[in-house]
C-alpha cells in the first residue's frame, strides 16, 4: 500500500521487530571465533607519576596472552594531537596510554588480554604499579590559580582555552544603562550513561593486511580516518562496522584510547581482540560533560529591554582533550542571545584542565544556554518587579525581525519563538495555574510554573566550522540504488543509536520514487559500503542525512522518468510521476497508470541497457553530497509545573508541555519521541545527575547507586505539540531538533522551582536541584531550621 | 563441596535444556548470552540497578546479573526469546511497537520480560502503578512516556483477549 | 565487573548448611536473594572463598503464628511475599508496608528478610522495622540455637551479632496490639532508592488521651537504626496533647545524635527526622483509632 506522501507519516518503525524480540545485534551479540578479551588496569590516583609497572605476575597468570603498557603502545600507535588553529586554544598531545603520569582516577595504564574477562580481571589484580602521588587539581578555581599543579606538563598553565568576543558596543551600553542585572548559573559534572557501555572488537587480517573494527560509533567514517592514522595504516586498510548501538548521546564519537589499544593489540597478536567497558569504567573513565559556571550581566532600561549582554563562562574540562577544549563553551557563547533582539554583546570563555575524566559533547553540549538566557530574563523581571513573560515579549524576535543576524554573526531565520511561546501559554492556562497556586499555598502546598524558550542550533554546515576556525566539514553523503528487481537500497554516512533512521530515511527516499517505505532498505554504519559522511551528532541526522537522501532519490527519480518518457515515446518526462511502484502520466489534468513499472525500468537499466535513451548510463544509482547552511535553528517553548515539598526540598514534576517547531517532520512519532527523550534526560540532569569528585580527586559516582538516573516515576508524562515552519534553506525544509529538549528542561525546571520559591525570597543558581540544596536555600544562612511549613 | 573450577550446569531456559560447563562465579547473564547463545538478555550494569538483564526465574522477574548460573539449576528460566511465539509479537511487544515505546532497544527486552510478568498479576493498572512497576528498568532514550502508553494499551488488550 | 573465584554449594537441609558453615566459618558467605551480596561480589568488594546457597531450604520460607503467639517469619521469606502475606498484613502491617518500599518489583521477588537483616545496611527498611517492633532474631549453629533481640543484633554498619558459624533462620515479632497504630515514613530522592532518613513508630492508645506504649526508631542517621523513645519528654510519652506529633518530632529532632556524612549534611537529615517523625506519628495515631 502506498501513500502519496510518505514524508510526514507517523509510521511505526521498521527496525522494531528485532529490538522487541531481543534479536538486535549489539556489539557483544556478535560471536567472533578465537577472540581474546581485553581489560584495562586503571589508576586509583587522581594525579601521580608512574614510577614502574610490573606486569610479570600478570603475564604468567592463567589464560593471559599479553599485557601491554603505554610504552609498547607508543611504538604501535601515534599520539593524539589536538591542535586546531584556533586563537586562544592551547594545543595538546597525549599518547595512547600514559607512561609518565596519570591524570585522573580511572586513567588506563595497562591492558591485559586474556581468554575471558573473568581471567583478565583476576590478572589485573596481579599488576603492580608504583605511583608517586602528586597534588591533584579538583576544581576550576584551583585549576586557574597561579600556583596550581599542571594537569598537562606540556602546557604553560591549566587554562587550555581562553577566548573573548565582542560585537556592537556593550561597554558603552553598560556605561549608559540605568540598571545592570547580574545572574549566575552552575551546572554540575554529568555523564552520558547510555545503557550500553562502550566496547569494540578488532580483527586483523594478516594476509590482506586489513583491520576490521566492530564498534558502536556515531561517526563511522571520521572514526575510520582517525583509527587508520593513529595506527599508521592507510584508510583503505581499515573497515569500521557499526552494529546496533544501545544509546550514544555523544559519548560514542571520539576514537578512545581503549579502542585504539584494542585495535593495535589485534594487529600485534594476530588474533581478534574485544573489549567491553563495565559500568564502573563507563561512569568514571569514558567521557564526562558540562561542569560549567556562567555569569551574565545585562544592561536594561526601565521597561526591561535588554540593551547589552555580557557572558562569562568557565568550564572544567577534565584532564584530556579528545575534542578542542573550547568548542562546547564556544557554541554557548555564540547562540546565547537565542530568541532575543540583542546587538551589543560580549562573551569571555575560559576552559581549564583538571584531574578528572575528560569532557566531550553530551546531548546538547550547549545545554546551559537556555537556562542562562531565560534565567537572565527572569532576573531582570525580578529586579524590575515585572512579569517575566512580558519581559520576554518585549525582547523577543518577531517574524518581522527575521532573518536576524545574531551579534555572533549567526543568522536566525524561519523560527517562531514568539508563536510557540504564546501557544504554549494558552495551552497551559497560566491564569488557572496561578489560582491553583495561590489556593494551595494557603494549605502549605507549593507549586511553581516554569518557562523556557529555546532556540536550538543544529546541523552545522562547513561554513560554520570555517568561521569558527574548527577544521572539518559539515557535509553529508548519501546514495540510493534501485536494484534490477525494483528493490530500493539507500545509505548515508550517519549511524543510528535509536533515532529510527531505518524508518524515516526510508520514508524520505520512498516519496520521490513513489514506493512503499517498507520496500526501501537503509544501510548504515559499514565504512566499505556507506558513503563518507560526518556522522550523527549535533542534531544533524534528519536535516543533513534526510536532505542528501532526498537529493539522491530525486536524481534517481529524474533518471527513471527520462527512461520512462523514452519508453513511452514522449519528448519529455514533465507529465510523468512515480506512484505505487509504477509510472503515471497526467492526461487532461488527471493522473493515469502509464505502463512501465519501476521494476520494469530497473530491469531495462541494468540488463537491457541498449534500450536506454542515448547518453544515459546503465544502472540506477545516484550518489550525492550535501553541505547544509552554516547553522539551522529550530525552536521550542517548554513549560512545566512542579510541586516543591518545602519540608524536604523534594521536587516533583507534575506537568510538562513543549510546543516545538522543527520545520518539516519526516515522522511525527519519532520527533515526539526525540523530544520526550531529550526532555527526560534534561529533567534527570536537573534533579539527580552529578558526578562527584572528592577533595583528593576520587570519583564518588562509580555505580548506578551513586550516579542517579531518573526512572519512570520521576519523569512525568510529556505533552508535545508541534508547529511546522519549514526552513527555506534545506531541501526537505527540516531542521534538527533532538537536543533542544535537554536545553528546555534544564531551563524550565529551575524557572518553575524559582516560581515555587518566590514567597521565600530565594532563587536557585546551581544544579542539581537536590533536596539538600533546596533546603539549604530555604533554611537561609546561619539558621538551623526554617521554612518547615 | 566443589571447588571454584568449572562444573557441569544444567539449565532449563524457555523450556529447553542446556548443558553447559561453568565456574560457580559465572553470572547467569553471561552464561545465557555466551553458552546458551541467547543474546536478547542485555547487560547494562552488573549490579542490579538498570534492569536490562531482567529474566524470569520460576516466573518471577529477576536480575540475571545478580544470579550465578549454578543457582539456576532446577529452576525455570524465561528470557525475552520466549515471548514472540512463531514470529508473532506478544501483546506487550506489539504495543511497544505501535506506541513507539523503544528507540535504541537496549533496555527493551528487560522491560518486556518485567511487564509481561507484572501484567499477569496486575491486569488493570493505573498509570501511577505502571510507572512504579517500570521504575526498576532504566531507559535513557524514550523518557518513558511511550512505554507507559504501551503498557496501558497492552493491559487493555490482554483484558479483552478471550484466550491467551 | 566479574567476581573473584569462589566454590559453591547448595545444601538441601538446614543441618547440611550449618555443618558447612561450621567448617568454612568466615571464609564463606551465605547467599539468599543475592540482591545485596551479588553486587558486592561482582565488584569484588566481597571475596568469600565459598558461597553457601540457602535458597533450597524451603522450611525457612514460611510465615506462621508460633506457639508464643508471635508472628514467625522464616529468613528466606521474600520481600514480595512479606508485602502480600495475609498473616503479616494482619499482625505486623508495618513490616508488610516496609517490605513493599524496598527497591523495585524484580528486587522484591528475590530479596529476603534474612538477607536484609544480616546485611544490616544502615539505610535499610527491614532492620529499622525489626528494631521498632522488638523483633527477636533466631540464630542457629550446627549444635546450638540462640535468640538475639533486635537492639542487640545490629552492631554497626554492615555488622551484626551473627557469629561466623551462625545462620539467621527466623525473625519473630510480637503481634500488633488492639488500638495500636503504626507509621513508617522514609525519604529518598528516587523511587526505590535506599532512604536518606527513615522513621518507624507505633502508638498504642489507652483510655482517653493516654498512651499505653510509644515505640519510635530512626534509620539513616548513624551506622545502625536507633531507638528514640528516650528522647521524648516524659509527659509526651504517656499522654497525647495538642499537636502531639509535631511536639514529639521537634523534641526528638533537636536532641538525636546524627553522624556526619559527606553526601547529606547533618542539618538536612535533622530536618528530615523532624518532618518524617511528625508524619509517622500522624499516621500511627490515624491507625490507632
Amino acid at each position: 500500500m502506498t501513500q502519496a506522501r510518505t514524508i510526514g507519516a507517523a509510521l511505526p518503525r521498521k527496525e522494531d521487530f528485532r529490538f522487541v524480540t531481543g534479536q538486535g545485534r549489539y556489539l557483544d551479540d556478535i560471536a567472533i571465533p578465537n577472540c581474546l578479551h581485553a581489560h584495562f588496569v586503571r589508576s586509583p590516583h587522581a594525579h601521580a607519576r608512574i614510577v614502574a609497572i610490573d606486569c610479570e605476575a600478570a603475564r604468567a597468570a592463567e589464560g593471559v596472552v599479553a599485557v601491554v603498557t603505554g610504552r609498547e603502545l607508543a611504538e604501535w600507535t601515534t599520539p593524539l594531537r589536538m591542535a586546531p588553529p584556533i586563537e586562544g586554544l592551547q594545543p595538546t598531545e597525549f599518547p595512547t596510554l600514559p607512561f609518565d603520569k596519570v591524570r585522573f582516577v580511572g586513567d588506563p595504564v595497562a591492558c591485559i588480554v586474556a581468554i575471558d574477562r573473568y581471567l583478565a580481571e583476576d590478572a589485573a589484580e596481579l599488576i603492580e604499579v608504583a605511583y608517586e602521588a602528586l597534588e591533584p587539581v579538583v576544581d576550576l578555581e584551583r585549576a586557574l590559580a597561579r600556583d596550581a599543579p599542571l594537569v598537562d606538563d606540556n602546557l604553560s598553565s591549566n587554562l587550555v582555552a581562553h577566548q573573548s568576543f565582542s560585537a556592537g558596543d556593550p561597554g558603552r551600553r553598560f556605561a549608559e544603562a540605568e540598571i545592570v542585572v547580574t545572574a549566575e548559573f552552575r551546572q554540575p559534572r554529568q555523564t552520558h550513561a547510555p545503557i550500553e557501555t562502550r566496547g569494540c572488537c578488532a580483527l586483523w587480517d594478516g594476509g590482506r593486511r586489513h583491520l576490521t573494527m566492530h564498534v558502536g560509533n556515531q561517526v563511522p567514517h571520521p572514526f575510520r580516518t582517525q583509527l587508520a592514522r593513529r595506527l599508521r595504516l592507510t584508510e583503505s586498510q581499515v573497515t569500521v562496522i557499526c552494529p546496533d548501538i544501545g544509546g550514544a548521546f555523544g559519548q560514542k564519537i571520539a576514537l578512545y584510547r581503549e579502542e585504539l589499544t584494542v585495535a593495535a593489540l589485534a594487529r600485534q597478536l594476530g588474533r581478534p581482540v574485544r573489549w567491553r567497558e563495565d559500568r564502573a569504567e563507563n561512569l568514571i573513565a569514558a567521557s564526562h560533560a558540562r561542569e560549567d559556571v556562567a555569569r551574565t550581566r545585562a544592561a536594561v532600561d526601565g521597561d526591561g529591554r535588554i540593551l547589552a549582554l555580557e557572558l562569562e563562562i568557565a568550564e572544567d574540562f577534565g584532564a584530556y582533550c579528545f575534542y578542542p577544549a573550547n568548542y562546547l563553551a564556544r557554541v554557548v557563547g555564540m547562540i546565547l542571545t537565542g530568541p532575543y533582539r540583542i546587538n551589543d554583546y560580549a562573551f569571555d570563555i575560559k576552559v581549564a584542565l583538571t584531574n578528572k575524566c575528560g569532557n566531550g559533547p553530551m546531548r546538547a553540549p550547549m545545554a546551559i544556554t537556555s537556562w542562562v538566557m531565560e534565567g537572565t530574563i527572569e532576573a531582570i523581571a525580578r529586579r524590575l518587579g515585572r512579569d517575566p513573560i512580558e519581559v520576554r515579549r518585549l525582547n523577543m524576535l518577531q517574524a518581522a525581525d527575521l532573518p536576524f543576524t545574531m551579534p555572533s554573526g549567526l543568522v536566525v531565520e524561519d523560527v517562531t519563538p514568539r508563536e510557540t511561546m504564546e501557544a504554549a501559554l494558552r495551552i497551559f492556562d497560566v491564569a488557572a495555574f496561578r489560582e491553583r497556586q495561590a489556593r494551595d499555598r494557603t494549605h502549605g502546598i507549593h507549586r511553581g510554573f516554569g518557562l523556557c524558550c529555546v532556540v536550538e542550533s543544529t546541523t552545522y554546515g562547513s561554513a560554520f566550522y570555517k568561521a569558527a576556525g574548527i577544521p572539518g566539514s559539515g557535509h553529508e553523503s548519501g546514495w540510493v540504488k534501485i536494484e534490477p528487481s525494483g528493490a530500493v537500497n539507500a545509505s548515508v554516512g550517519l549511524m543510528a543509536s535509536g533515532q529510527g533512521y531505518e524508518t524515516t530515511f526510508a520514508q524520505v527516499v520512498a516519496e520521490p520514487l513513489g514506493v512503499d517505505p517498507a520496500n526501501v532498505q537503509i544501510h548504515l554504519g559499514n565504512t566499505d559500503t556507506a558513503p563518507y559522511g560526518m556522522g550523527s551528532r549535533g542534531a544533524r541526522g534528519g536535516t543533513a542525512g534526510g536532505s542528501v537522501l532526498l537529493l539522491a532519490a530525486q536524481a534517481l527519480r529524474d533518471k527513471v522518468l527520462i527512461i520512462a518518457a523514452a519508453l513511452l515515446g514522449l519528448n519529455s518526462s514533465g507529465e510523468l510521476r512515480l506512484r505505487g511502484g509504477r509510472v503515471e502520466r497526467r492526461l487532461g489534468g488527471e493522473w493515469h497508470a502509464a505502463g512501465p513499472s519501476l521494476a520494469d525500468i530497473a530491469h531495462i537499466a541494468y540488463l537491457d541497457p541498449l534500450r536506454l535513451p542515448p547518453g544515459l548510463e546503465p544502472g540506477l544509482e545516484a550518489h550525492r553530497a550535501y553541505d547544509p547552511p552554516p547553522i539551522t535553528f529550530s525552536n521550542a517553548t517548554h513549560l512545566c509545573e512542579v510541586r516543591l515539598d518545602v519540608a524536604t526540598g523534594h521536587v516533583a514534576v507534575e506537568r510538562y508541555l513543549v510546543v516545538e517547531d522543527c520545520g518539516t517532520v519526516y515522522n511525527p512519532a519519532i520527533v515526539r519521541g526525540q523530544q520526550q527523550g531529550a526532555i527526560a534526560m534534561g529533567i534527570s540532569g536537573v534533579l539527580l545527575e552529578e558526578v562527584i569528585y572528592d577533595e583528593t580527586g576520587q570519583n564518588r559516582s562509580g555505580s548506578f547507586a551513586d550516579y542517579l538516573l531518573a526512572t519512570a516515576v520521576e519523569i512525568p508524562p510529556i505533552e508535545v505539540v508541534s508547529q511546522h515552519t519549514p526552513s527555506r534553506h534545506t531541501p526537505t525544509g527540516s531542521k534538527g531538533m533532538s537536543e533542544g529538549g535537554v536545553m528546555g528542561a534544564i531551563g524550565a525546571l529551575p524557572s518553575a522551582v524559582n516560581d515555587a520559591l518566590a514567597p521565600f525570597g530565594v532563587i536557585v543558581e546551581r544544579q542539581p536541584l537536590s533536596p539538600m540544596y533546596l533546603r539549604e536555600l530555604l533554611r537561609g544562612p546561619g539558621r538551623e531550621k526554617n521554612c518547615l511549613d | 563441596m566443589t571447588g571454584s573450577d568449572p562444573i557441569p550446569v544444567t539449565l532449563t531456559v524457555n523450556g529447553r535444556t542446556y548443558r553447559v560447563f561453568a565456574e560457580p562465579r559465572r553470572l547467569l547473564s553471561d552464561v545465557l548470552r555466551e553458552d546458551c547463545c541467547l543474546t536478547g538478555t542485555h547487560v547494562g550494569c552488573e549490579h542490579g540497578v538498570c534492569g536490562a538483564c531482567t529474566i524470569l526465574f520460576d516466573g518471577a522477574p529477576a536480575r540475571a546479573c545478580l544470579l550465578y548460573a549454578v543457582q539456576a539449576q532446577g529452576h525455570a528460566i524465561t528470557t525475552i526469546e520466549a515471548f514472540a511465539a512463531n514470529g508473532e509479537l506478544s501483546v506487550v511487544q506489539q504495543a511497544l511497537h505501535e506506541e513507539h515505546g523503544l528507540q535504541c532497544g537496549f533496555c527493551t527486552p528487560g522491560i518486556v520480560v518485567t511487564m509481561e510478568a507484572w501484567l499477569d498479576r496486575h491486569p488493570d493498572p493505573t498509570e501511577a502503578e505502571i510507572r512504579e512497576a517500570l521504575s526498576g528498568n532504566l531507559c535513557r532514550c524514550t523518557g518513558y512516556h511511550n512505554i507507559v502508553a504501551a503498557v496501558m494499551k497492552a493491559a487493555a488488550r490482554r483484558r479483552t483477549e478471550v484466550v491467551r | 565487573m566479574k567476581p573473584a573465584r569462589f566454590s559453591y554449594e547448595a545444601p538441601t537441609s538446614l543441618d547440611a548448611a550449618l555443618k558447612s558453615l561450621a567448617t568454612w566459618r568466615g571464609d564463606a558467605k551465605i547467599i539468599a536473594g543475592g540482591q545485596s551480596l551479588a553486587p558486592m561480589l561482582n565488584m569484588r568488594l566481597a571475596r568469600p572463598d565459598h558461597l553457601i546457597d540457602i535458597n533450597g531450604l524451603a522450611d525457612l520460607g514460611r510465615v506462621a503464628v508460633d506457639d508464643d503467639n508471635r508472628l514467625s517469619i522464616g529468613a528466606l521469606v521474600r520481600h514480595h511475599q512479606l508485602g502480600h502475606h495475609e498473616l503479616v498484613a494482619q499482625h505486623c502491617p508495618m513490616f508488610a508496608h516496609a517490605a513493599e518500599t524496598i527497591g523495585h518489583y524484580a528486587i522484591r521477588q528475590r530479596g529476603t528478610i534474612g538477607g536484609s537483616l544480616a546485611h544490616a545496611d544502615p539505610a535499610a527498611q527491614l532492620p529499622l522495622a525489626a528494631l521498632t517492633l522488638d523483633a527477636e532474631l533466631e540464630l542457629r549453629t550446627a549444635t546450638a540455637r540462640r535468640t538475639v533481640m533486635a537492639d542487640a543484633f545490629f552492631v554497626s554498619i554492615f555488622t551484626t551479632a551473627i557469629e561466623p558459624d551462625e545462620l539467621l533462620v527466623a525473625v519473630r515479632l510480637p503481634r500488633r496490639k488492639p488500638r495500636e497504630g503504626w507509621g513508617f515514613r522514609l525519604f529518598n530522592r528516587r523511587a526505590g532508592d535506599f532512604s536518606i532518613v527513615s522513621v518507624a513508630a507505633t502508638v498504642a492508645r489507652g483510655e482517653g488521651a493516654a498512651i499505653e506504649r510509644l515505640r519510635l526508631a530512626i534509620g539513616g542517621i548513624g551506622p545502625v537504626p536507633v531507638r528514640a523513645e528516650h528522647l521524648v519528654p516524659a509527659e509526651l510519652v504517656t499522654a497525647l496533647t495538642e499537636d502531639w506529633p509535631a511536639r514529639v518530632a521537634a523534641a526528638v529532632a533537636a536532641t538525636v545524635e546524627i553522624e556526619d556524612n559527606e553526601r547529606t549534611p547533618v542539618v538536612f537529615r535533622r530536618e528530615l527526622v523532624e518532618s518524617l517523625t511528625r508524619d509517622a506519628l500522624d499516621e500511627a495515631l490515624e491507625r490507632a483509632r
